[in-house]
């Protein structure tokens, strides 16, 4: 069997390291142990040579090399002849490597050390396995059709134009399509800088409403750059910020949620939502399985992030215009217990008996509805209306509408709180209000 | 865990692993090299004698590269029991560092066991970071 570069996907994840042989113009040999090694295409791969001055010397006296590499499955091995092609100080190939090396530099404490300068391309002239003393079981990769898997997940997505139903259909049929059981989607707030949970999938607590700072952690990373950044094996990182906490009282005192994560995660991949042009938010997902995620995966996903990128935008559109209105019988109050809200204005955050809910534009929009209902008992508002009042109050909103109520609507559905937000159709939402309603407002 | 460059023909670049190592009177180092596995590594040492071989510390990386010209000989009984010895400990040392026996197995064996001398001309530092590639001894001192 003639072995192509892509039959050896497993060996690019980084899990034991990759080393290269040289020699110089009188055929003294070096050794060098690589850090990255990349796929460019089919025919050439990309070595990160941040150290070894020798190696980038020699081939250029010397223009051959060997590279061994390792099956990150089951430790068989391969030997690569190369042949030098070319440098690349910069480029899309150089960033996105750049940002892996970045990323998994971060993850073991070592920002900054392992600062990519330039990658070394090679042609790859000849591949073979090298004797392996013992049998090994697991044979090169199954394959699977991802491509089919992406189609019916595209197909789910086109067919939605409700934020929420858009994110829950995605990482549904991501589950179901690609059994990949835990997963979060993001969307970038513009006016706090953050990334903020709209969706979740197999966490407990889900973290709807947790943020990530832009830039931070592998999430903020792929965010910052646009780009789908990986972690194929965390098993020498020491995770931060996944302790478990009682949530609900650590909300309550710190007015944030925490980003759910499994403590064991092995892999993790952040991919952006990019929608003309812009980063719109993030899909991450991770994994107890080493290298859960391959290069096809990084592929799948991308398309479905899109997709799902450009439904938002669409469904933020079109939920301006007011839909068919659905029966919504404006009940009076099941019950006389009184609901303190309490309105903290420095940021926006808002507590109902004593429960922190959200902060930001998110809690501004919630009191806003209240208030209004307070004033003239309205239950029902358009997208349209909110979206005026809200642009007069809040000269820092310029768009998400939709993600912002859907992120709301799951806050007070989550906390079993007396008031909840309820979809009345497109561009429509109603509240419900439990009880008798106490707004006050804290200036301080 | 240790790693051998040679050159052969053409100055091609070669690759293999080794089973074990020592040094004798400070003077020679000694590496196990199974020919069934690495033949061209093993032809090139025959051919033109020349050698790097870098040791790693699995652990933290901390790695130096030695260099120099080797001979070969079939290793006897006593060698490939150090390297015998040599495969337990480093699958141990591996396995603590989360890899899976599994993992290791099809680097290392004893068939056709080699004995590769070193008469080291240069050492190098070769842990990944600025110092890399700094030479820190050779024979001329």
């Amino acid at each position: 069997m003639t072995l192509e570069l892509t039959d050896l996907e497993a060996c690019f994840e980084g899990v034991v390291p990759s080393i290269i042989s040289t020699a110089d113009a009188d055929g003294i040999p070096n050794i060098s142990y690589l850090s990255h090694v990349v796929m460019v295409d089919d025919r050439h791969v990309a070595l990160s040579n941040q150290f070894f001055a020798k190696t980038a010397a020699n081939i250029r006296l010397n223009p051959q090399a060997t590279l061994l590499l390792v099956d990150g499955r089951n430790g068989l091995q391969f030997r690569l002849a190369l042949v030098f092609a070319y440098a690349l100080e910069a480029g899309p190939l150089f960033e996105h490597t750049s940002l892996q090396l970045d990323a998994s530099s971060a993850q073991v404490g070592m920002t900054g050390i392992m600062k990519l300068r330039n990658l070394d391309v090679f042609r790859v002239t000849k591949i073979e396995p090298i004797r392996s003393p013992v049998e090994t079981t697991e044979s090169l990769a199954p394959k699977r059709n991802r491509l089919a898997g992406v189609a019916r997940i595209v197909e789910a997505i086109a067919a939605e134009t409700e934020a929420d139903r858009i994110v829950d259909v995605m990482l549904e049929s991501i589950r179901t399509e690609f059994c990949f059981e835990h997963a979060l989607l993001l969307q970038f707030y513009e006016e706090r800088n953050q990334l903020v949970t709209i969706g979740s999938l197999g966490f407990q607590p889900s973290g709807i409403g947790s943020d990530v700072p832009l830039g931070e952690g592998v999430i903020g990373a792929a965010a910052a750059s646009g780009r789908l950044v990986k972690v194929s094996d965390m098993s020498r990182v020491r995770r931060f910020g996944a302790a478990i906490r009682d949530s609900a009282l650590s909300e309550n005192r710190t007015r944030s949620i925490p980003l759910p994560g499994m403590p064991d995660a092995m892999s993790q991949i952040a991919v952006p939502l990019v929608a003309g042009g812009t980063v719109r938010g993030v899909l991450f997902l991770e994994s107890r399985e080493r290298r859960a995620f391959t290069a096809e995966d990084e592929v799948a996903l991308s398309i479905v992030a899109r997709q799902a990128a450009v439904a938002l935008a669409l469904g933020e559109k079109l939920s301006l215009e007011t839909g068919s209105h659905r029966v919504a019988p404006a009940e009076h109050p099941a019950s006389e217990q009184m609901i303190r809200v309490v309105h903290h204005s420095f940021d926006d955050s808002v507590f109902v008996d004593g429960d922190y809910v959200i902060k930001g534009i998110a809690g501004r929009l919630l009191v806003s509805m209240l208030e209004q209902h307070l004033a003239n008992g309205t239950l029902e508002f358009t997208n349209r209306e909110i979206r005026l009042d809200a642009a007069l109050k809040l000269p820092e909103f310029k768009d998400n509408l939709e993600t912002r109520l859907l992120l709301l609507r799951r806050r007070l559905d989550e906390k079993q709180l007396p008031i909840r937000l309820v979809r009345l159709g497109r561009g429509r939402i109603g509240i419900r209000i439990e009880g008798r309603l106490r707004l006050r407002k804290d200036m301080a | 865990m240790q790693i051998i460059g040679t050159s052969g023909l053409a100055l091609k670049p070669e690759i293999g692993r080794g089973a074990g190592a020592w040094c004798d009177d400070l003077k020679i180092v000694h590496v196990v090299v199974s020919a069934w596995q690495w033949p061209q590594t093993i032809a090139n040492l025959r051919d033109n004698a020349q050698v790097a071989v870098t040791f790693a510390r699995p652990t933290d990386y901390v790695s130096y590269q030695i260099k120099g010209m080797a001979t070969v000989r079939e290793a006897v009984a006593a060698e490939i029991e150090r390297s015998s010895r040599y495969m337990v400990a480093i699958v141990s040392t591996l396995m603590r560092l989360g890899l899976m026996p599994e993992m290791i197995t099809p680097w290392l064996t004893k068939r056709e066991a080699m004995l590769v001398s070193i008469e080291p001309s240069s050492i190098f530092v070769q842990t990944p970071g600025p110092t890399a590639g700094t030479r820190i001894w050779n024979s001329a001192q």
